[in-house]
Formats: structure tokens, C-alpha cells, sequence
């Protein structure tokens, strides 16, 4: 046990040494928010990827909710590679880019105003802050059971950490690191799939004694069950899953976004993301089928699991030998840590730029604000703390945070989709959308009683894009500044390529006599749509195989 | 420096914690059940059977003494604890089994019951108990519908996306970056 803590306790002082040596760089807001516009695209998929994955949306939680409802766990890393990555990478970042913005709300702001901006960063903000108190949950828990440490020292000792190295590096240090944690994450923790598979038999193996010897129910190996389950129907998964949650959330959550602003082109920001569809897809071999081969470990070996969100920890703490322990180890707090350390930055980011500038202080030069971010990050940490008990009471917390995503993307999924795509949505039709579908999916889980978060999804857009478009119809249309440049209408040539205006662009030929709306093109092996479409024909073979 | 919010944070958190330790005690207390057990099973394989048997006496303990006054009381309000006092007889029944295995010298099967006591008092997955799947035609022409639907929207939108492009730029020039 000494090798793994030593290993820990080495892994936890490089990531505090590194925000100290990044601190160098971040001389102003956009260095700390958006990392100078710098990225390459390679750095933007590592840090999209270990941004998504981390104790809550990948190994702990995702896989606790794969030990608990099974393969059903799967969709979210199959289909929301295709459908949220690739969507996204195609469409949705070129009008962010093209806007110039900082945060999405920014971009809402742009479209529809001040209204939908503030109510949209408030629901986030405290989407952000469960998110953290669940990520410090997690990670407490895990290195509870892994090394036998008291609880709550540790999570002080996280947070302390990526604290430091956000409040420090910023945005630039975030995505730095991330991509060393997204080469850690994918080493150190898929001998894992090979050790369990190799133990129970294969995939096959695994069916063959719980539906075989346990009579486990077949739905725990479905990816899309029938429309009875209790966690995931499979209408609905298609439905609010597909087409509203994993869109609203990469096209939405300030956190990816952010990622992808920080680019240093257009290319590199939408190859970034399609191509991070791949390890999203892989993730699954990573934490969801591992775990659903767990409980047939268990049983073998007696190992006491106390409840689903610890099963991955104790898994690991059983199966792997001492020294590969403590690599397994540094991959998962690289996973946290890089979560919460990018909720961390996209949360002050949105406090500082859509609250505090916009109706606290106005006009101050840029250091304040910087001043601010780092005051706010201190803020966020310490209302995240505050919620680390209240998150503590709940069965799973999968279940928890994506009832709130629900409830946020649903509407913002359906205002988003009308601002690009219908110049005619104005903001009296988006603010009242907007908020009759918050609404209405609060009263859908809290009177209604509705607990499936895909459901609530897929009708809190449904009502959403309704008013939106009745209210929109009803009321006057917006002025031509309002949707020039970022509607598909006005805007959509960023979309293939690079637009040039008798002007060369850095590292394409000389161009002196290009003419206006010239599209450059990037390098075959860059083309967003030739990825978009292995990755899709790659999907549909996982589903048939799995499915 | 206004050292007062930062007290306030400290008790505040303290406080909270403080709260929470109800729901750790009833993981804890079958932690330590199960460390009990998983002793047993290595005086076992040692052949120290006398540290076995007072490692199974522990564990009985520690069930009769804490793990199942807890879960008799929590199943009065929360639904949770029911799975853990359904299983409630099979626990006791593999401690004794564990105990006559030790009082046996039979170490496997005293490592066999020991995991059966470990496996009882864990959480369990709920996608077992599911139902079997059931497709009514109902659900057939709702999850086609949504299937077919969502293929003619996706290949609708598709074309109206490339066409409104290229009918809105038909004298774009497109140039290869990298080449002239």
C-alpha cells in the first residue's frame, strides 16, 4: 500500500508543481479564461476527453450506474460520440468561434440578450457547483476505500490541489494538463478490461453466468431496453438522450465549449472535438463493461460493496497487483482532477463574465477581472464543499446531476437550435421557451413525479421549442443585428473550411489573388467530415455488435 | 484580513459533516463486518483456526450488534434498506455456515460461505431484478415510429443543409490549404 501512496502523493505534487509553472504564461483574461487562443487540435481532443471523463461522468459514477442498470450505461459513451461530439464539432462550434465569445451564454446573449444570458449562467452555475461537491464525493470515497484514508482530509487535500493549479494556470494549464492526464487515464486504466475479461471468461462469459446461473434480468445487457425500465427506456434514450442531452451538453456546458475556444483555428477546434468522439467511444471499455463483469467478481472473491459508486474502487483495489495500483491510481485522479478543475475555470469564467462584470463592476481594467476569476474559483471550491454532504444522502449520483442536466438542456437545446437555424426566433419567444420548459420540467419530476431524466428532457424541449416558436410568431422579429453572423443563414460557410478575404492565411499558400468568399480547405487527413463519417460507420458496428 | 468567512466556511462544513456521518456509519459498520469476514477467511488458509472461529465470532457480533438493527430500522422509512433485509436470513445462514466450516477445519468451504456473508451484505445491482423485455405493438410503432421519424428528419435536414450552402455560395472557390 506504501508504493501507491507514495505514487499518489508523487502524481498530486507534479499537478501542484504544474500550475505553479504555467502560472508564467497567464498575463491577462483571455490567457486565463481561453489560454491565449492557442490550442492545436490534438490538445483540444485530449482536454475535451479528460474534461467529460472524470469521477462523475466516467469511472466512478458512470461505472456505478453501469454496475447498478448494466449496458444501458453504454449509450451515453456510444451515442453521444456521434450525436453530441460529432454534431457539435460540425455545426454548433463554427458559431461560437465565429462570435468571439467567452462563454456560451455570450453567445445566447448575442442572439437573444441580457434575459436568457443571466438565467441561463445562473441554472449552470449551480448545475457547476453539484457537480464539484459530486466530483469531491467520488474522489473522497474512492481514495477512502483504496488507501484507507479518512474521508474528509481528502477531499480537502483535492481540492487544495486542483485549486491550486486552476487558480494559477487557468484555462491554458487546464488543457496542458489534461492532455498529460488523457495519455494517463487511457494507460493506466485499460489493463483493467483485459485482467476482468481474462478472469470471467469474455463477454460471453459474463451473460452466461448472470442471466445463465443468476437469472439476472436480459435488460441488464441491452444498451436500448424496452420502454418498461425504470432507468432508461429505449424510445426515450433515443429521444431525450440522443437528441437532446448529449447535444444540449457538448454543445452547451461551458466546460467542453470552453475547450474548443481555446483553439488556436477553426480546424483545430471542430477536429478537435469529432476526432474526441473516439476515446469518448472507448470509455466504455474502460468503466462500463468492466463493471458490469464486477459483480460476478464480488461474488468470487467476497468483496464487500457498499454501494454502487464504490464498486469501481473496490474492483481495482482487489484485481490489480501493488505497482500498477498506484498507476491505476494517478489515471483516476487525473480524471477528477481535470473535471473539476475544468468546471472549476468554466464556473468562475461565468461568474466573472456574465455576473460580475455585467452588473457588479463594469468598466474596470482587464487585471481586475482577472483578480476576480481567481477570487471566484475560491468561491466556487468553497460553496462546492458546503454541498459535498447534501450529495452524500443520494442512491446514485448519475441519477442526481443528470436530472438537473435535464432540466437545463432541454429548453437550451431547443432555444439553441431556433437561434441558428430560424432567424425568425426573437427574444420574448426564446426567454418565455426558455423558461416554460424549466418549468415544466421541474413540475414534470416534482408533481408528476416523473424520475426517467430522458423523458424530462425530451419534453421540457418539446414544450420549450413550441412557445419559443408560438411566442416568436406572435411577437415582432428580431433586427438584422441580432442574427447577422451567427445564424446558418448569414454564417454557414465556416462550416467547411476557412473563409479568406484576399488575404493569406498562416500556413496556406500565398493566396494574393484569392478572391472574396474563397473557402480554404483543410488537408484531407485534417477534414472533419471524412473523421465524422469513419467514426459513424465505426458506432453502427459497436451497436450491432453490442445491441 | 476579514478572517471571519473562512471560520463560518470551516463550521459550516464541519456541521454538514457531522450530518452526513449517519449514512457513513451504515456503510461503515458493514465494512467492518466484511473485514471481519475476509479475516476468516485468512486465518483459514493459514490453518489459524482459532483466530478464524474468533474472527467469525466478531462478525456475528458485529451483525447482531450493528449491521441489522440498522437495516431493521431503516427499512421502516427507507426503501433502500429492503434489499439488505431480504437478504438478511441468507447472511446469518452463511456465517453459521462459515462457522461450522471453521469448527470443520474446511477451509474452502469456509471461504465459499465467507463470500456468500460478504456478497449478502453488499448493494446489489436493481438491473437484475428487471423484468423480462416486453414489446407490446404499441411499443413496435413507437419506437419505429421514432426510428424511421428521426432517418427522414436526418436525411430531410441533410439535404435542405448542403443545399441551402451551395445555393448560397455557387461561386465559392475552394482551395485545398497546403496546395495551389
Amino acid at each position: 500500500m506504501s508504493s501507491n501512496l507514495f505514487i499518489t502523493a508523487v502524481y498530486l505534487a507534479l499537478m501542484f508543481g504544474a500550475g505553479i509553472f504555467f502560472s508564467r504564461n497567464i498575463k491577462n483574461t483571455s490567457d486565463y479564461f481561453l489560454a491565449g487562443r492557442s490550442a492545436p487540435w490534438f490538445w483540444i481532443m485530449g482536454a475535451v476527453w479528460a474534461t467529460n471523463i472524470g469521477f462523475l461522468h466516467g469511472y466512478l459514477a458512470h461505472g456505478g450506474a453501469a454496475y447498478e442498470w448494466g449496458l444501458i450505461q453504454a449509450n451515453f459513451e456510444w451515442f453521444q460520440g456521434p450525436f453530441g461530439y460529432i454534431l457539435t464539432g460540425l455545426f454548433f462550434i463554427a458559431f461560437y468561434w465565429r462570435a468571439g465569445i467567452y462563454t456560451v451564454p455570450q453567445f445566447l446573449e448575442r442572439r437573444f440578450g441580457n434575459g436568457i444570458r443571466t438565467i441561463y449562467s445562473l441554472a449552470w452555475i449551480f448545475v457547476f457547483l453539484v457537480t464539484i461537491a459530486a466530483e469531491l464525493y467520488l474522489g473522497g470515497m474512492f481514495l477512502k476505500n483504496i488507501l484507507r484514508i479518512p474521508f474528509w482530509p481528502t477531499v480537502f487535500i483535492l481540492t487544495g490541489v486542483v485549486g491550486t493549479y486552476m487558480l494559477l494556470g487557468g484555462l491554458g494549464a487546464a488543457i496542458m494538463m489534461e492532455f498529460v492526464q488523457f495519455v494517463i487515464m487511457m494507460l493506466g486504466t485499460m489493463p483493467l478490461l483485459f485482467i476482468l475479461l481474462r478472469m470471467v471468461g469474455g463477454f460471453k462469459g459474463i451473460t452466461s453466468t448472470l442471466i445463465g446461473q443468476w437469472g439476472a434480468s436480459a435488460q441488464y445487457f441491452t444498451v436500448l431496453p424496452d420502454i418498461h425500465h425504470p432507468y432508461g427506456p429505449g424510445p426515450w434514450v433515443i429521444l431525450g438522450q440522443c437528441l437532446v442531452v448529449t447535444i444540449g451538453w457538448c454543445a452547451g456546458h461551458q466546460s467542453m465549449v470552453q475547450r474548443n475556444l481555446g483553439a488556436r483555428s477553426l480546424y483545430d477546434a471542430k477536429l478537435g472535438y469529432v476526432v474526441a468522439s473516439i476515446p469518448k467511444t472507448l470509455g466504455a471499455f474502460l468503466y462500463i463493461v468492466p463493471m458490469i463483469a464486477a459483480p460476478v467478481v464480488f461474488s468470487q472473491m467476497g468483496i464487500f460493496v457498499e454501494k454502487s459508486d464504490a464498486a469501481y474502487g473496490k474492483l481495482i483495489l482487489h484485481l490489480l497487483p501493488q505497482g500498477m495500483l498506484g498507476l491505476f491510481i494517478a489515471g483516476l485522479l487525473s480524471a477528477g482532477l481535470s473535471s473539476i478543475g475544468s468546471v472549476l475555470n468554466s464556473a468562475s469564467t461565468m461568474i466573472v463574465k456574465d455576473i460580475y462584470e455585467r452588473f457588479f463592476v463594469k468598466g474596470k481594467p482587464d487585471h481586475h477581472y482577472f483578480v476576480a476569476g481567481r477570487v471566484a474559483t475560491l468561491g466556487v471550491i468553497a460553496v462546492s464543499l458546503l454541498l459535498v454532504p447534501v450529495v452524500l444522502k443520494v442512491y446514485l449520483i448519475m441519477w442526481l446531476e443528470q436530472l438537473l442536466l435535464a432540466m437545463i438542456l432541454g429548453p437550451f437545446m431547443a432555444v439553441l437550435v431556433l437561434a441558428i437555424f430560424w432567424p425568425r426566433a426573437n427574444t420574448p419567444g426564446s426567454l418565455a421557451g426558455f423558461l416554460t420548459g424549466g418549468v415544466f420540467a421541474v413540475l414534470l419530476q416534482q408533481v408528476f413525479g416523473v424520475d426517467i431524466f430522458f423523458q424530462i428532457s425530451w419534453w421540457s424541449f418539446v414544450v420549450a421549442l413550441a412557445v419559443t416558436f408560438a411566442v416568436s410568431l406572435l411577437t415582432p422579429p428580431p433586427r438584422r443585428e441580432k442574427t447577422e453572423g451567427i445564424t446558418w443563414q448569414s454564417n454557414f460557410e465556416d462550416l467547411v473550411g476557412e473563409v479568406v478575404e484576399n488575404r493569406a492565411l498562416a500556413g496556406a499558400e500565398r493566396v494574393s489573388e484569392v478572391r472574396p468568399r474563397t473557402i480554404v480547405l483543410p488537408p484531407w487527413y485534417l477534414n472533419v467530415k471524412y473523421w465524422a463519417t469513419a467514426i459513424l460507420v465505426g458506432q453502427i458496428a459497436l451497436l450491432l455488435f453490442f445491441g | 484580513m476579514n478572517r471571519r468567512p473562512l471560520i463560518a466556511l470551516v463550521l459550516a462544513v464541519g456541521g454538514l459533516a457531522a450530518a452526513s456521518s449517519a449514512q457513513e456509519r451504515f456503510i461503515d459498520v458493514r465494512q467492518a463486518m466484511a473485514d471481519a469476514l475476509t479475516s476468516v477467511k485468512a486465518a483459514a488458509g493459514k490453518g489459524d483456526w482459532a483466530a478464524a472461529a474468533a474472527a467469525v465470532e466478531s462478525a456475528r457480533t458485529i451483525w447482531d450488534r450493528d449491521v441489522k438493527p440498522l437495516i431493521l430500522e431503516g427499512v421502516k422509512t427507507d426503501a433502500s434498506f429492503e434489499e439488505y433485509a431480504g437478504r438478511a436470513g441468507e447472511v446469518e445462514a452463511a456465517v453459521a455456515a462459515a462457522g461450522a466450516a471453521v469448527a470443520a477445519g474446511n477451509a474452502a468451504e469456509a471461504e465459499l460461505k465467507v463470500n456468500a456473508a460478504i456478497w449478502g451484505i453488499s448493494h446489489h445491482p436493481r438491473g437484475f431484478d428487471l423484468p423480462a423485455p416486453r414489446y407490446s405493438a404499441w411499443d413496435w410503432v413507437f419506437g419505429l415510429s421514432i426510428g424511421l421519424g428521426f432517418c427522414l428528419f436526418a436525411t430531410w435536414f441533410g439535404l435542405y443543409l448542403r443545399r441551402s450552402y451551395y445555393g448560397r455560395f455557387p461561386k465559392a472557390t475552394f482551395v485545398r490549404k497546403g496546395r495551389s
